[in-house]
């Protein structure tokens, strides 16, 4: 009986595997599948943003099938997975790999869908490929099976230290020492990772921190924390939120009357056109440390152009954000590695991405590409935009700028 | 001292909205004895179609509110027929269940209807203040404090001296006796519930000017609700009216004081002392009402 039993399990393994497998030894004329799992928040709160960089890693999958597939006529094909939480992102991640039998798995727009997600990818030997994920800690793990496209959190701390250091204090006519700096920040991973890299490139650089002020991200009221930081008057402010948050940061700064001559966003909600929608003109003149958007030096980000006529095409609207650009920069990058290698394999994908190298200014972001030994892209930066006229410019740094920056930002009653 | 002026005056005014999206929670609560975990959705659902009516035929928030209004006091009838009624003799885990799921049902709904974009009014009034020397006073955040205000006093006069609100008081109070007196139960549970609701849709289209709608808006608010409505005293207007205040006040004075991201805790660790010393909370009806929805 027990015999009987293990036999006939073998048997169902063996045909699973058959089946999985069975686009490749199946018909001649068939073209091959290449499966990648494709785990990103479509439902819950982050939505809106998960969608948008699914659709980043969809469009560059669509291309490049369109222009003849991968490794000699391969198809591709993403298999789309909802993980609202890091606990679903663990439970679709093993769904992904033991019953789909997927050996690559590209993501995932958010950290902790990332950290959860990628334990269960290292435990089977699955390649993680992050597209646009934050945290540090994401490759700082030293994961084998993790590779990441776009730039940490890290360096969105340090590109707003630099810029205030090099750009702003002579805008502002002030020595760089006499600047005061203020952080906001929600209170998520996310929000306090990027503040303690601040403060921490601050105190390296000599920057007076005048005041940090964190809050509960599901507030519905901010008004003390812009009259904290009224009280504290900073040069520079520095905001890291998410949409609803920033929403309703700048609408009660105006109610209450805080001005301060630069703020500088670090993505998230300051990047969202649904954030220039809710508050009108009153966008302009901030500033916002971010992936590359859409109003950049298109000669140092060739195929731009291509991918917001494929995206507009594919879903008739215009890109809510720049994460479906970064998913769309990382994802051919992984294309063209698996076209490289043939086939789906994570160790000789790994090495083979060891092995690519793209200059910057060479790429649909702009970004370059090498991975150090954390598999952490060593050429992706962010950039700094200012919003103006309603649109987010790139200003810094110099070879992808469009226009130049304007500070300091008008006060409330000088504005119209 | 301006400063502490202007915190207690956004206090209180962000308090008066914490009041308006309590006020229809706790008659649900105080009449009906179930904890609609679906209250915040139904506020969501109340914003999109304010941002609907505004966004199709240009209606302002405020013009379109009693349309708003009526259409979700009809939508709370009819939930209240369709899910609510059936299971109102069941114990309280399948109440619970039953909103529970309701509220994810919504939200998924509201996700397929309309993406997860956030979506906002463009007013006019939008961001103008009145200033009193350096206080100023948001005018949306202003009219919405009145509008609670209002409610409430309306509410109160309401369930007071009328018949239909002595009848909807006796319910709440002992519904076996008030249906031995000839009180049509079943009905004056469907008005409840439908009240509640609409009170909701007023709530959110005062709250559209204001903040923004996105599928899962609710939730930023109806915790905060269940808070209010224990703290004041579960069926009590004034106690949903003055806990609402009382939240505000307390969030707004230990965000400065204290810290911004240590506010919610504050407020909570005040819930707890009320829960610990005044189960039945500040403003209540009376014993047992704590354990409204449960039993």
């Amino acid at each position: 009986m027990k015999r009987w039993l293990s036999f006939l399990l073998t048997g169902l393994i063996a045909l699973t595997t058959a089946c999985s497998g069975s686009p490749a030894a199946g018909g001649g004329g068939e073209k091959e599948v290449l499966q990648i799992g494709a785990l990103y928040p479509l439902t819950g709160s982050s939505a809106l943003l998960g969608d948008e960089s699914y659709r980043g890693a969809e469009l560059a999958v669509k291309l490049r099938n369109q222009n003849g597939g991968v490794a000699g006529g391969k198809t591709v094909e993403l298999v789309k997975t909802d993980a609202p939480d890091a606990n679903a992102a663990q439970a679709e991640a093993d769904r992904l790999i033991t019953q789909k039998g997927v050996k690559l798995i590209l993501g995932s727009y958010s950290s902790s869908i990332s950290f959860a997600a990628s334990e269960v990818t290292e435990r089977n030997g699955v390649l993680y490929w992050e597209l646009g994920a934050v945290s540090d800690q994401v490759t700082e793990r030293g994961y084998k099976y993790v590779i990441r496209t776009n730039p940490p959190a890290s360096h969105f701390s340090k590109i707003e230290i630099d810029y205030i250091k090099d750009v702003v204090a002579e805008k502002l006519g002030k020595n760089p020492s006499d600047l005061r700096i203020g952080i906001v920040h929600e209170d998520s991973l996310y929000g306090t990772t990027v503040a303690e890299f601040v403060k921490k490139y601050a105190e390296e650089a000599n920057l007076k921190l005048a005041t940090i002020q964190p809050y509960n991200l599901k507030s519905v009221d901010l008004s003390s924390v812009v009259l904290n930081v009224k009280e504290a008057k900073p040069d520079v402010l520095i905001g890291v939120s998410y949409l609803n948050d920033a929403i309703l940061f700048w609408r009660q700064a105006k109610e209450l009357g805080l001005d301060v001559p630069v703020f500088i966003g670090t993505g998230g909600g300051h990047t969202m056109s649904d954030f220039q929608k809710a508050l009108g003109k009153d966008v302009d003149g901030i500033l916002n440390v971010d992936f590359p958007q859409y109003e950049i030096n298109k000669e140092y980000t060739p195929g731009l152009d291509d991918f917001v006529k494929l995206y507009k095409d594919t879903y008739g609207e215009e890109p809510r954000s720049g994460h479906s650009l970064a998913n769309f920069m990382g994802t051919n990058v992984l294309l063209d590695v698996i076209d490289q290698v043939g086939d789906i394999d994570p160790d000789k994908l790994r090495e083979a991405a060891m092995n690519y190298k793209l200059e910057p200014g060479k790429s649909a972001t702009g970004w370059g590409i090498q991975f150090d030994e954390k598999g952490q892209n060593k050429l992706g930066q962010p950039y700094v935009h200012q919003w103006i006229d309603g649109k987010l410019v790139v200003v810094w740094p110099k070879g992808a700028a469009l226009k130049d920056v304007t500070l300091p930002m008008p006060k409330w009653s000088e504005r119209q | 001292m301006t400063q502490f002026a202007q915190v207690v005056i956004s206090g209180i005014l962000v308090g008066g909205i914490y009041a308006l999206i309590s006020m229809g929670l706790n008659l649900i609560l105080g009449v009906v004895r179930i904890i609609n975990f679906a209250h915040g959705e139904f506020l969501m659902i109340a914003m999109y179609i304010s941002f609907l009516l505004y966004s199709t035929w240009g209606l302002d928030p405020y013009v379109s509110a009693p349309i708003v209004a009526l259409a979700l006091f009809v939508f709370g009838w009819l939930v209240h027929r369709v899910i609510i009624q059936p299971i109102l003799d069941t114990s309280a885990t399948v109440k619970i269940f039953a909103t529970l799921g309701l509220s994810i049902t919504l939200q998924n709904f509201a996700l397929m209807m309309w993406n997860a974009d956030y979506r906002t009014v463009q007013t006019a009034y939008q961001t103008t203040v009145i200033r009193m020397g350096e206080v100023a006073v948001s005018v949306p955040r202003l009219i919405a404090f009145l509008v609670a205000v209002l409610i409430s006093l309306g509410l109160f006069l309401f369930l007071k001296y009328t018949l239909t609100g002595k009848a909807i008081r006796a319910v709440a109070m002992e519904k076996r006796a008030a249906a031995l007196a000839g009180i049509p139960v079943k009905r004056i549970y469907l008005l409840a519930f439908g009240i509640g609701s609409g009170l909701v849709g007023l709530a959110g289209s005062l709250l559209m000017p204001i903040y923004y709608v996105f599928p899962t808006v609710g939730t930023l608010f109806v915790l905060t609700a269940f808070v209010v409505v224990v703290l004041g005293g579960m069926g009590s207007m004034f106690g949903a009216f003055l806990g609402g205040l009382l939240i505000g006040l307390v969030e707004a004075l230990a965000g400065v004081w204290i810290s911004p991201g240590l506010k919610e805790a504050v407020y909570f660790a005040i819930f707890i002392l009320v829960l610990l010393f005044r189960p039945s909370g500040l403003f209540s009806l009376g014993k047992g009402s704590e354990e409204v929805g449960l039993k």
